[in-house]
């Protein structure tokens, strides 16, 4: 960011007298208003797609009465939630009541800074990405309980405990997942990881097929991440036909709003990893992205990162509208006995593997005989 | 558990998981699947038969009162009297939409099939009154009972004329007995209209509901 | 009130799964007391739907009551519509034609599948699959186009009488419910790949609520509720009615095939299977249907004779019977019926003592109740 705004002022002969610290801030509000953009549109745009999606694997129609084929329906929708009246209960604590979805989304949001879009479209590429990632979407614990508390309502209140044990509990195999990604790239920023997978190996130098272990845990990932973001089968805490909405039930307008496009936050944020991690991010195969002008480079490495990420996106609504439930028992069993241990084994597989094998992978080792 | 349970546990659950979204995934892909009927665009196509709203035709209605008495939550409500023919007139006839539940009742009971259920389905109203069809207008009542009073009146004067045309037709052998006779007749004739409209209005409610009713029975028990 | 004093003392909470609930399957209001996640006493309040149609059958002559069985259980209406035509017609002992009792088991049989249709949707639905629902309300649309072509009407249909039934099926009925079940019958395979094997379906559902054959015959549970707990008797094999011994099937029962023998999972795959089943008879009375009239002949203003008859019919959710005692007049002098959900709702309580919320919505599910024929 600061390059960037050394460069700025160096262009722009009006801004020689700001100091640079100025610039620099003004440039990230900037950035970060482009993103908030972004996001917001994608979550608007992902819950008609999620309805869409519903209503082809439902045999019926989704929305398709607002704009062609429906595609306003969010912007109804977000006009409707905005126009609702702010109803807080009677004896809610109101200061929590209120703060509850600004942690939410903040957790969601905040998260947005270290995907890596493009080639050069990082926010912030901080050396410690997926770190900070793993720790910034904790927040939404923290929101979700004080959602469950605050709500002065025992159905939101066994939402929320429902939801803090699932996510905390989550939070060890989407992590254990995530470190073959790191561990083949060497370092925990994403955009390394994502070079890493580039080069002439093209669709094969994804960290897909790097080794067994990897293809594993792309799944392993994937169904945790699934967990992470209160989806189904692991959608106990908004369980609709038991709890009746779970931690939000008391919310109305814009602050439930707040919570729902922060569950679409989440699921970019996981699709945008998977996509980062195993799936090669922005490189398009046989291809090096960098030798094109800026602009184009840009623009071609965003278009294959979204391609990759909304599919994701699409593969998770899939599983979403075709499997029950769990069980809040069932998903801690799951967690603690299934995915942690398999996760370990999988990092101590990969680990071995890199040291066996001197950080090759299969395709590599191929590549390498035939010169 | 054991190992083997365990991975049978895994394998399991990715197995039925990869058949359910098959499925699920044919659908998302197949167009043909949208069984959507998009309304009010696309209608469905009512067959015949369907209990749809109540419509009677009051030309052909008898006034049996039928349809009132077999009703479960007496939605239908008449008035009639009884005209110069000793048929019953409708004065009026309402159904009441909103209560009625479309059993069907009714129209298989009405023995001139004058009430008959048509294929309407829609009748979204903003006041409860608004679902009260009134198949002759309240407005219209008052004439109708006046034309057949006056009708009924007319019938009982010819009725009475005749009388005593055909009393003075009787050869009169002794001018005394037949003055006497004409003048009892004449007395009749007299009386007779004045009687009659009455007793045929405060009947009204009941004759005829006996009258049909007994005729009914009586076909059914043979 | 604290009750484990050992390591982490708790308290007791009460919620209320109220009247207003996605997953109570009507106006049920079940007062849970648990402990964290367990529910040590769920006790039902049933009450919400009272509309007293027991005492309307007092006020109201036998032809006109028919369409208040309708709203008895909205969902198998023709099933109670046949019950009070029954029973009506062993008071009176009146001859019904052979096409009518015909007539009668073919829409019996569509609505026990129609019926089944909603149990198995709508028990998805509250385990969270949502697709499975609208599958099944898209095969329930067609079984209601077939009453709509028959009787006019898609879901009171009022199509029994005293005697019979209201009309012969108009031309192209039977074709068309032909053409249904061939559509249908392989449409059970797929429900059962999506979701009734899945694993995580089965996890729900396998070994919760287990009911014991002798704890469910004592308490009176009849039906799918019974079968499931691998007690083998169907009205219409045991006592048949109508023209029941000439169909040939199967009576299904639970087999404890993913848990023990009486958990949810078998009162589900019962129903699965009875679909199956109906599929099975609707074919035989479509092929063996005789020609003749509809409707015995009964006077307009029927007076039965006095005295009392009880009659039992296997309905979708459990054996609905009615008892009726006749004065002689025009109007029953009470009638009083015993429906399959209210007598399921004794065993509530016990059985959900020690399981989990979420396993309470899978119980309800799986006794499919519904609450008109709880409350009447």
């Amino acid at each position: 960011m600061e390059t960037l705004a050394i460069s700025l002022v160096n262009a722009v002969p009006l801004l020689a007298g700001v100091p640079l610290w100025t610039v620099t801030l003004l440039l990230m509000v900037a950035v970060a208003a482009v993103i908030l953009v972004f996001a917001l549109t994608f979550e608007g745009v992902g819950s008609l797609v999620l309805r869409k999606v519903a209503g082809d694997i439902q045999a019926r129609i989704g929305p398709n009465r607002v704009g062609p084929n429906g595609m306003l329906q969010f912007l109804a929708d977000g006009v409707k939630l905005v126009l609702k009246e702010d109803i807080i209960p009677a004896n809610a604590d109101r200061l929590l009541f209120k703060l509850a979805p600004y942690f939410v989304f903040v957790g969601s949001f905040a998260a947005f800074v270290v995907v890596p879009f493009g080639v050069g479209l990082i926010a912030a590429d901080l050396n410690i990405g997926i770190y900070y990632v793993m720790a910034v979407t904790s927040l939404v614990v923290i929101g979700v309980l004080l959602a469950g508390w605050a709500s002065n309502n025992k159905w939101a209140l066994l939402g929320g405990m429902r939801a803090a044990a699932q996510i905390v509990s989550y939070e060890i195999p989407v992590g254990m997942a995530l470190i073959p990604a790191v561990l083949i790239a060497g370092s925990l920023s994403l955009q390394d990881i994502v070079r890493s997978q580039g080069g002439l190996l093209g669709i094969f130098g994804w960290n897909l097929f790097h080794n067994p272990f990897t293809f594993f845990s792309f799944f392993l990932y994937f169904t945790a991440a699934q967990a992470e973001t209160n989806q189904t089968p692991f959608d106990l805490p908004e369980a609709e036909s038991e709890l009746v909405s779970g931690y939000n039930v008391e919310y109305s307008g814009i602050r439930f709003g707040l919570f729902f496009l922060a569950e679409f936050g989440d699921m970019f944020i996981v699709a945008a990893l998977l996509t980062a991690c195993f799936l090669g991010g922005w490189n398009v195969p046989f291809f090096h992205v960098g030798t094109l002008p800026w602009i184009w480079g840009n623009l071609l490495s965003l278009g294959v990162f979204l391609t990759k990420a909304f599919a994701m996106v699409l593969i998770m609504m899939w599983v979403r509208w075709t499997l029950p439930r769990l069980r809040v028992d069932q998903l801690m069993r799951m967690s603690w006995k299934y995915l942690v241990p398999l996760t370990f084994v999988n990092l101590l597989g990969v680990s071995l593997w890199l040291l066996v094998f001197r950080g090759k992978g299969i395709p590599g080792m191929i590549a390498s005989l035939f010169g | 558990m054991g190992l083997k349970a365990y991975l049978n546990d895994i394998v399991e659950a990715v197995v039925t998981t990869a058949k359910g979204m098959r499925i699920t995934a044919r659908y998302g892909v197949d167009p043909k699947e949208e069984v959507t009927l998009q309304y009010p665009e696309e209608r469905w196509e009512i067959p015949k038969g369907y209990r749809g709203f109540l419509h009677n035709d009051i030309k052909t209605c008898t006034a049996c009162n039928m349809c009132v008495k077999v009703c479960p939550i007496d939605c239908i409500s008449l008035e009639s009297v009884r005209g110069a023919d000793k048929k019953m007139v409708l004065c009026s006839y309402d159904i009441n939409i909103g209560r009625c539940m479309y059993c069907g009742l009714c129209v298989e009971v009405c023995p001139v099939n004058s009430l008959l259920h048509t294929s309407g389905y829609e009748m979204a109203s903003v006041a409860r009154g608004e679902l009260i069809l009134h198949f002759i207008a309240a407005e219209d009542a008052p004439g109708i009972k006046a034309r057949v009073a006056r009708q009924v009146a007319e019938a009982a004067v010819k009725a009475a004329a005749q009388a005593a045309a055909k009393a003075a037709e009787v050869p009169s052998s002794g001018t005394a007995e037949a003055a006497k006779v004409a003048e009892a007749a004449k007395a009749e004739a007299a009386k007779a209209p004045v009687v009659e409209p009455k007793a045929a209005m405060e009947e009204a409610p009941q004759a005829p509901v006996s009258e049909p009713t007994v005729a009914k029975e009586g076909e059914k028990k043979e | 009130m604290t009750i484990r004093t050992d390591a982490l003392p708790t308290q007791e909470m009460t919620i209320n799964m109220g009247p207003q609930h996605p997953s109570t399957h009507g106006v049920l209001r079940v007062i849970l007391t648990t402990d964290g996640e367990v529910v040590t006493r769920a006790v039902p309040d049933m009450g919400y739907l009272h509309r007293g149609l027991e005492k309307i059958g007092e006020r109201v002559t036998y032809a006109q009551y028919m369409p208040f069985t309708d709203r008895l259980d909205y969902l198998a209406a023709m099933n109670c519509n046949c019950a009070w035509a029954w029973t009506v017609e062993k008071l009176a002992k009146i001859e019904v034609p052979a096409r009518a009792e015909y007539l009668r088991v073919i829409v019996c049989e569509l609505n026990r599948i129609s019926s089944h249709l909603i149990a198995f949707g709508s028990y998805t639905a509250d385990m969270g699959a949502f697709t499975p629902f609208l599958y099944a309300i898209r095969e329930r649309e067609r079984v209601n186009d077939l009453f709509e072509m028959l009787c006019g009407n898609r879901l009171t249909y009022n199509y029994a009488r005293v005697g019979g039934v209201s009309g012969d099926a108009p031309p192209g009925f039977l074709e068309k419910t032909k053409e249904f079940l061939d559509y249908f019958e392989p449409k059970l395979d797929e429900y059962n790949n999506l979701i009734s094997y899945n694993k995580i379906f089965v996890h729900r559902l396998a070994n919760v609520a287990v009911i014991p054959a002798e704890e469910a015959v004592a308490y009176g549970l009849t039906g799918p509720n019974l079968r499931g707990s691998g007690v083998p008797f169907d009205l219409r094999k045991d006592e048949p009615y109508s023209v029941y011994p000439k169909f040939d099937f199967k009576v299904c029962v639970g087999t404890g095939e993913r848990g023990t023998l009486g958990d949810c999972f078998d009162r589900y795959m019962v129903r699965i299977n009875e679909m199956r089943e109906s599929v099975k008879i609707v074919r035989q009375a479509v092929a063996q249907i005789p020609d003749g009239p509809v409707r015995a002949k009964v006077p307009r203003l029927f007076k039965p004779p006095v005295g009392e008859a009880y009659f039992r019919s296997e309905c979708p959710r459990g054996e609905t019977g009615i008892y009726l005692i006749s004065d002689g007049t025009v109007n029953p002098l009470r009638l009083k019926i015993r429906t399959g959900s209210f007598v399921t709702m004794n065993i509530f309580e016990k059985v959900t003592r020690g399981l989990m919320i979420a396993d309470v919505v899978a119980v309800i599910g799986s006794f499919d109740i519904i609450l008109p024929e709880i409350d009447r």
